[in-house]
């Protein structure tokens, strides 16, 4: 995508154009953020002993997925786990364009950080991360799983 | 729970219809005559199959795997009851009878299984591969920004 860039310091109502031939994810990503509704988490370190009260701002980008555990919500990252305050459906709804799918009644998982899925012997299908970590893609959320990907892929 | 037993109903009532029809060919073809008690039989196997498949969303935390055996063994179970009653009140059933009924349910049962097993394998591998190239498009396009 090319980029042009113009400074007119008699300008008093800057603007953006965005070009585009279809409404693909990136397009979606760059109108939230010209309207600054650019989804940012807020969480904690889910580790009692690393939390100092600081609220952290995740990136979306950096998450690999988010796991609902006893009625709290986890983001997992490289850099660790982090206990965030949102629901599971409002992230679902709200990182729609940001490549995160719902893959069980608990998790919701990031598919540009999956490295591979595989099946296992007992027929489970596991989504693989690039930390190395697995995430379990429950049978009746399969068809919605690859409709998503169809999407997506037809999106992008 | 009325809307599930629609649901049932419903399914029993196209797999009766696939399978009497595919039995109707057969018969034609094979030049064999069916007799009512058969029919009879045809539509309590559809309805103990329907029932037993239609309890897959009961075992949406288990493995797939052990879903199939567990509702085969379901199936065994409701088969061995429908036999008796058959034999009980209609007409005998030899050993040879109960060992050729569970053989003609297990194979296309095996088979149907041995299908829904490889299913898994290469959707998997599609959606694998539909990822990947999502990845790198998402790769390419972040490189031309």
């Amino acid at each position: 995508m090319r980029l042009n860039l113009y400074e007119d310091k008699n300008n008093f109502e800057e603007h953006v154009d965005v070009y585009y031939a279809n409404m693909r994810p990136v397009i979606r990503q760059i109108i939230d953020s010209v309207n600054s509704e650019r989804p940012s988490l807020q969480g904690r370190p889910a580790d009692e002993d690393l939390d100092d009260g600081e609220v952290v701002i995740l990136d979306p980008k950096e998450i690999y997925y988010l796991d609902h555990l006893d009625r709290k919500l986890f983001a997992y990252t490289k850099d660790g786990v982090f206990r965030l305050m949102n629901t599971l459906s409002s992230c679902e709804e709200m990182l729609w364009n940001y490549g995160f799918v719902r893959v069980s009644k608990s998790n919701l998982i990031n598919i540009y950080k999956i490295r591979q899925l595989k099946p296992d012997l007992n027929m489970k299908v596991y989504a693989f991360f690039d930390n190395g970590e697995r995430i379990c893609i429950n049978r009746s959320y399969k068809k919605s799983f690859n409709e998503y990907l169809q999407r997506m892929r037809r999106m992008n | 729970m009325g809307a599930r037993i629609k649901e049932y109903l419903l399914e029993l009532c196209c797999a009766y219809t696939f399978v009497s029809v595919l039995g109707a060919v057969v018969n034609l073809i094979g030049g064999k005559e069916t007799n009512n008690i058969n029919v009879l039989v045809m539509f309590a196997s559809c309805a103990i199959a329907t029932f037993v498949l239609f309890l897959h969303n009961l075992f949406d935390s288990v493995s797939p795997l052990v879903m199939i055996i567990v509702q085969y063994l379901a199936a065994c179970v409701l088969v061995g009851l429908m036999l008796l009653i058959i034999s009980h009140f209609v007409s005998p059933i030899t050993p040879r009878g109960w060992f050729e009924y569970y053989r003609s349910f297990t194979i296309p049962y095996v088979v149907l299984a041995a299908y829904y097993y490889y299913r898994v394998f290469s959707d998997a591998r599609k959606q694998s591969s539909i990822i990947r190239e999502i990845q790198e498009k998402q790769m390419t396009e972040k490189r031309s920004a």
